[in-house]
């Protein structure tokens, strides 16, 4: 008896975990979002079909992947591209990532891009094994993912990083700003790390509090609204009056925080005030704006024409890549002060540091 | 398992397949019910796999079935071992580091990274083991807490020891020496990927599990430990010393699991790497009763579930996490299953005991007295 | 309500009358009216007929039938094991009888579960109290019947109310923890008094009382009888039946005997009709006692828990080759725990073990088994068996690393099979194969498997613990025969027991452990059951030696 009720207590906790895991889905609406866009195939070119392989989180974070997912529908729309998308699994292994993709190039993909570092070895391995396919990924430039048909896209978020986290100093009354990073990977220390010397550049006594809401291999932090509101209620009642997130998905936990307390955020990846719930768009002082959708579109629309993008093209300041959002108004009384930064780092005159 | 008998068979496969059944209706339900094409769903998952796939398959249930036997031991003895987990994350980071150190010549090399990742794992393990035999704490607790103390210890340690590629944002421990990485076998004609070597690990452990849980002095303890707690100790049988010994014996398989990826997969430990291994294994080893044969059944079926639903977006539409609900409802199914017909055997054995007394001594007057 | 659906009218072709009669296994009572005349006073208070239950393997009762009149207390007495228990759970719809009916007041029921029966006005008091510690009196008597008066002031004083009427002495408000066995017993009849019990069944109620609180609770009793409650009291214990009962059911291997007036017989005569005419007695041979000791216990303290009392406190023994040495006790004065300090299993706080000569005081459970120790322990299905497990692996069991179990550190089934075989044929074992699993048997062969197991490694001493308890009477005299050949071929045996008859019948010398202490030495030849009872209870004046 005892060890029945045992069993069955485990069955249930291994349940909940099952539960836990498959609600991650909930934010993936793969099904009605997957389309192939038939319509515009008549527009000129090599007819491209694209498969997508979207980072945890998928098309409905609302921000990174949202991001790419705009310039996916962008070439859709202008270059009349087809596509097919699928969304990683938290934890899944290398092989699973790799036979996402290659289950692109089964349903025909001439274009397949990984969206996040998550891909960077599968992307290396499936290029080596279809030279005939295109590939691109985001946010990573290593020797694993490289190859001769493939594009290496990555940004300097510690860029644009430094812009808003410029923003926020100057908007903070408290003189305490806030950071959430969604997992605590090298990546989410970039922003973190350019945030910071942007606060501490318009000023010197600003305190930056950072918080993360998960550490590799755990990625849940990318996806979890729930902890990043925590977080992100943790860091205002802390002092801090503006929060900047980089957590994807778990930013609109952050956004509601940020509505709840009456106090400011900033987004990430996307114009997040644009992309974000509309009731919690008024709490978002800017964004960073990092151009996934930009370079995405780059790549399709170079496909398209023929020459495709190979090698690792670095997406920053001065190629537009990254940004600060101005939507909503709320950073136009400084805006001259970011513009100002801006040049100087596009001038080289500001060297951003990319690790705290 | 001690006799062969059609009956005892036929009950071994009847809950299976009937969780198989209710699983599929349960998620047939579901998917209608949100407005998904629940045919072409089950077209993806149950179209015959390429040889790529089923190289993936075998591949996946070979790591998978590494858990579920360690998850299987402790269940043998009513040690509930939800720590695997954890375990193999300390034990592959622990063979990863040390394998890519590279000290010796390459076979030598993976020899020796299995046995630090099983000396890893089986010391992370006995933590667990030494709260249950001297603090009376439940193994259940200590192991899941663990589980979430590994998790950041081997991010603190991986932070420390990692080495990262110019450009990359993940980071990884220092890559195995080419000489270590294990080509895989091809096995499966067709397929341009191979098997992992390591599935001869996978099985040598099988066997290994099977003589020594049903051969040996030790698994008869361990057994009965399982059974009956009073009636082991009563029988001489040092419960806190089995308790350790299981435990720190779970621990090591437990850090088995990451072998086969680290060797012919992911050649280093990093952000990547595989997670959920050892909450897999849990179920695994449920569905397939810890028995040996049943753990690898249970293995390729998850693994082909895996496999199978990784086209579900691409092909239906429907998000992959769909397979969760399938394999959580086949657990759920099976447990439930396993419990109705475990009773159902008890009662038919009890009832055929008594008809052949009845009929080998029709002359004597009833059996007993009483039970109560 | 449940109750409603439950009872529907009894049949009307078949008056008690009638069906009376050895034949029908239904005995009419005194106590009740000979005829119904309508009303529902002169209904039997409870009325079973042909009650038969089967459980697998064995039949658990047989065409009982009696009657139980309003207003009296009616025992049921008979051998452990006779079916008493079966039969109570069949009347409280824990188990439901495969033929045979029940009548309560004339109506038939049908009880389907506890809940019918309570509805039916039906009580039970268990032998193991069903009371949470950490509870007030109030709180226990409440819960799971909140729905009656609340859990507040109106329930306070409906159990005043109760108590006050019955004369049960409880307060509401008191700590359970706090109160001792007999004030917790009155709380389960007051339990079963606030459901609105109108029959109250007590299940071995005087086992676990002292003799001061036995004759409290006989006072209970009659109070609740002069108040027109009737209670089916169950016992094996014919002194206290005889004393408290108005009529007495006897039960033998599941099915009635008789029911008889207890102003008629006397205990030796009930004794009799319990264990059948040719009563059994565990006679011994001629002394085979010698001067070798075998097995000496010196000084064993065992602390209890916390603050209380010493579990063991100072209990010294010799047994010497082709000795038993009986001990008597009420259940729960220290010889569970003795003898698990003797087979190691648990570490006294002082005191010596020898076996021989040599000192096993610090040895394991396993090493003294392999010493030559065989136990039969006090629960089979919790300490002996692995009842899940084949008979052949349960052989096995207890001695994992002896021949012909193991071969080195590999366990030898086929040895251990073959040896299986012996055992069955050689104790009788019944069973239609040595693969089917341990719980398929019943008690008397799960019994002789595990007694032939021990006897089957050349032991020195055997430790039984009540060896024959819950046994049918063939499988008693055959374990009785075992000890005595164990006698016989020299091994120092520690026979422990409930069973007074078997300890004055099987020993060469009884000792009566009372709250953990040896009180008294008798010799079997002499002393008779009332003597040693009271010892067992501490009511003796001056036993023959005191220690």
């Amino acid at each position: 008896m005892r060890h029945a009720t045992k069993v069955a207590a485990v069955v249930a906790a291994a349940a909940l975990g099952l539960a836990a895991c498959g609600s991650s889905s909930d934010n993936t609406p793969a099904g009605s979002n997957t389309s192939a866009g038939s319509t515009g195939t008549q527009a000129a070119g090599k007819k491209i079909v694209v498969g997508i392989a979207y980072g945890v989180g998928g098309r409905g974070d609302q921000s990174f992947n949202a991001s790419a997912a705009v310039g996916l529908d962008k070439a859709k729309a202008d270059l009349g591209v087809e596509f097919k998308e699928a969304t990683q699994v938290n934890g899944e292994s290398e092989a699973a990532t790799e036979e996402r993709l290659q289950q692109f190039i089964d349903a025909g993909a001439t274009h397949v891009i990984g969206v996040g570092f998550a891909y960077a070895k599968a992307i290396g391995t499936v290029a080596k094994a279809n030279p005939d396919v295109k590939f691109a990924i985001i946010d990573d430039a290593s020797p694993d993912s490289a190859g001769a048909n493939v594009a290496q896209l990555t940004f300097a978020e510690e860029q644009g990083s430094f812009l808003v986290g410029a923003a926020a100093a100057l908007k903070s009354k408290t003189n305490t700003v806030g950071f959430v990073g969604g997992v605590a990977t090298d990546l989410i220390k970039k922003f973190e790390a350019g945030y910071i010397a942007g606060a501490k550049a318009a000023n010197p006594s600003i305190v930056v509090k950072s918080q993360y809401l998960s550490q590799p291999p755990d990625f849940s932090g990318f996806n979890d609204p729930a902890k990043g509101k925590t977080a992100a209620e943790g860091l205002y009642q802390g002092g801090a009056d503006v929060v900047y997130h980089a957590a994807g998905g778990s930013g609109s936990g952050v956004f509601t925080a940020a509505k709840a307390a009456g106090k400011l955020a900033i987004g990430v990846d996307s114009d997040q005030a644009l992309t974000a719930t509309p009731d919690v768009r008024d709490v978002i002082l800017t964004s960073m704006i990092k151009k996934v959708d930009v370079a995405v579109y780059d790549f399709l629309k170079s496909g398209a024409a023929g020459t495709d993008i190979t090698g690792n093209k670095v997406y920053d300041l001065k190629a537009g890549g990254v940004d600060y959002a101005t939507t909503g108004g709320k950073v136009d009384d400084i805006k001259s002060k970011l513009d100002d930064y801006k040049q100087k780092i596009i001038a080289g005159e500001i060297k951003v540091p990319t690790a705290p | 398992m001690s006799t062969f008998s059609p009956r005892k068979l036929l009950l071994a496969v009847a809950a299976p397949v009937l969780a198989l059944v209710v699983a599929f209706l349960v998620t047939s339900a579901i998917l209608l019910l949100l407005g998904d094409p629940v045919v072409e769903v089950w077209q993806t998952i149950l179209s015959w796999p390429k040889p790529r796939q089923l190289v993936q398959i075998v591949n996946g249930a070979t790591v998978y079935y590494l858990s579920a036997v360690a998850v299987a031991v402790g269940f043998r003895m009513n040690l509930f071992n939800i720590g695997v987990d954890g375990q193999y994350r300390v034990a592959v980071f622990a063979g990863a580091a040390f394998a890519g150190q590279a000290w010796f010549p390459g076979p030598l090399n993976v020899l020796l990274t299995i046995v630090v990742a099983m000396v890893a794992g089986g010391l992370w393990a006995s933590i667990a083991a030494y709260l249950k035999v001297r603090r009376g704490i439940s193994e259940v607790i200590s192991t899941i807490m663990l589980n979430a103390i590994a998790t950041g210890v081997v991010q603190w340690l991986l932070l420390k020891v990692a080495v990262k590629q110019q450009g990359s944002n993940s980071i990884s421990t220092k890559p195995i020496p080419e000489s270590s990485q294990l080509d895989g076998l091809g096995l499966i004609p067709g397929a341009t990927n191979k098997v992992y070597t390591l599935i001869l690990l996978a099985v040598l452990v099988g066997a290994l599990y099977w003589f020594v849980i049903n051969k040996t002095r030790f698994g008869f303890d361990l057994r009965a430990t399982g059974r009956s707690e009073s009636a082991a100790v009563a029988s001489g049988v040092k419960v806190p010393r089995m308790v350790v010994t299981t435990m720190i014996a779970s621990g090591a398989l437990a850090g088995l699991i990451g072998m086969p990826l680290l060797f012919g997969q992911d050649h280093s430990y990093g952000t990547t790497f595989q997670a959920g291994l050892g909450f897999a294994g849990i179920g695994i080893a449920l569905l397939g009763r810890n028995h040996p044969l049943g753990i690898a059944a249970a293995a390729l079926l998850w693994s082909f579930l895996d496999v199978q639903s990784n086209a579900l977006q691409i092909r239906a539409g429907v998000a992959s996490e769909v397979v969760f609900i399938i394999q959580g409802v086949i657990l759920f199914a099976v447990v439930i299953a396993y419990e109705l017909i475990r009773r159902a055997d008890v009662r038919l054995e009890q009832q055929r005991v008594a008809r052949e007394l009845a009929a080998t001594r029709s002359d004597a007057p009833t059996p007993e007295g009483a039970t109560a | 309500m449940v109750g409603r659906d439950v009872l529907r009218p009894g049949p009307t072709n078949h008056p008690p009358g009638l069906l009376s009669g050895p034949g029908r296994g239904v005995v009419a009572i005194t106590a009740a009216p000979a005829r119904p005349d309508g009303t529902s006073d002169a209904h039997p208070a409870v009325q079973l007929e042909g009650i038969t239950k089967r459980f697998p393997g064995v039949v658990a009762n047989k065409d009982i039938g009696f009657s139980v009149a309003r207003g009296t207390v009616h025992a049921i007495v008979g051998e452990n094991g006779a079916g008493k228990s079966t039969l109570m759970k069949i009347l409280y719809g824990v188990q439901r009888p495969d033929e045979g009916s029940i009548s309560i007041g004339g109506r038939v029921v049908d009880l389907h579960s506890p809940a019918d029966a309570i509805a039916a006005g039906i009580g039970m008091v268990f032998q193991h109290f069903q009371l949470a510690d950490n509870f007030t009196v109030l709180e226990n008597v409440v819960l799971g019947a909140e729905k009656l008066h609340g859990i507040g002031d109106a329930a306070r004083r409906e159990i005043t109310r109760i108590s006050d009427e019955y004369g049960l002495d409880v307060d509401p408000d008191a700590l359970v923890d706090d109160l001792g066995v007999g004030a917790r017993q009155r709380i389960e009849i007051l339990k079963v008094l606030y459901r609105g019990a109108k029959i109250i069944i007590l299940d071995e109620p005087t086992a676990v009382l002292v003799p001061q609180e036995v004759d409290e609770l006989f006072d209970n009793l009659r109070e609740l009888k002069s108040e027109g409650l009737t209670v089916l009291f169950i016992s094996h214990k014919l002194d206290e039946v005889l004393s408290v009962a108005d009529s007495i059911t006897v039960i033998r291997r599941g099915t009635t005997v008789d029911t008889v007036d207890p102003s008629s017989v006397n205990a030796r005569q009930l004794a009799e009709l319990m264990v059948g005419a040719e009563l059994p007695t565990p006679q011994t041979e001629e002394s085979t006692v010698t001067d070798r000791v075998v097995l000496r216990i010196e000084d064993i303290v065992l602390a209890g828990a916390g603050a209380g009392r010493n579990v063991l406190d100072g209990i010294s023994l010799t047994i010497h080759a082709g000795e038993v040495l009986g001990i008597a006790g009420v259940e729960g004065n220290g010889q569970a725990e003795l003898v698990e300090v003797i087979m190691g299993m648990r570490e006294p706080t002082s005191g010596l073990v020898f076996l021989g000569d040599t000192d096993i005081s610090d040895w394991r459970t396993r090493e003294i088994r392999e010493a030559g120790v065989a136990y039969i322990p006090e629960d089979r299905q919790r300490h002996a068996l692995l009842l899940e497990a084949p008979l052949w692996e349960n052989r096995i069991l207890g001695h994992q690393t002896e021949e012909p179990n193991v071969r080195g550190f590999i366990i030898n089934a086929a040895g251990a099979k073959a040896d299986t075989e012996r055992i069955v044929k050689e104790y009788d074992v019944r069973t239609p194969s040595i693969n089917v699993k341990a719980g398929s048997l019943s008690g008397g062969n799960q019994q002789k498997l595990i007694v032939g197991r021990e006897m089957s490694h050349q032991p020195k001493v055997l430790v039984a613990a009540h060896p024959t308890r819950g046994v049918d009477v063939g499988a008693q005299s055959s374990i009785w025969d075992i000890i005595r050949q164990a006698r016989r071929d020299g091994l120092a045996v520690l026979l422990i027991s409930a069973d007074l008859e078997e300890l004055i019948g099987l020993s060469d010398t009884i000792e009566v452990i009372l709250r953990g202490r040896l009180t008294g030495t008798f010799d079997p030849d002499t002393v008779t059951a009332e003597d040693l009872g009271a010892a067992m209870t501490g009511a003796a004046a001056n036993p023959e030696e005191t220690r």
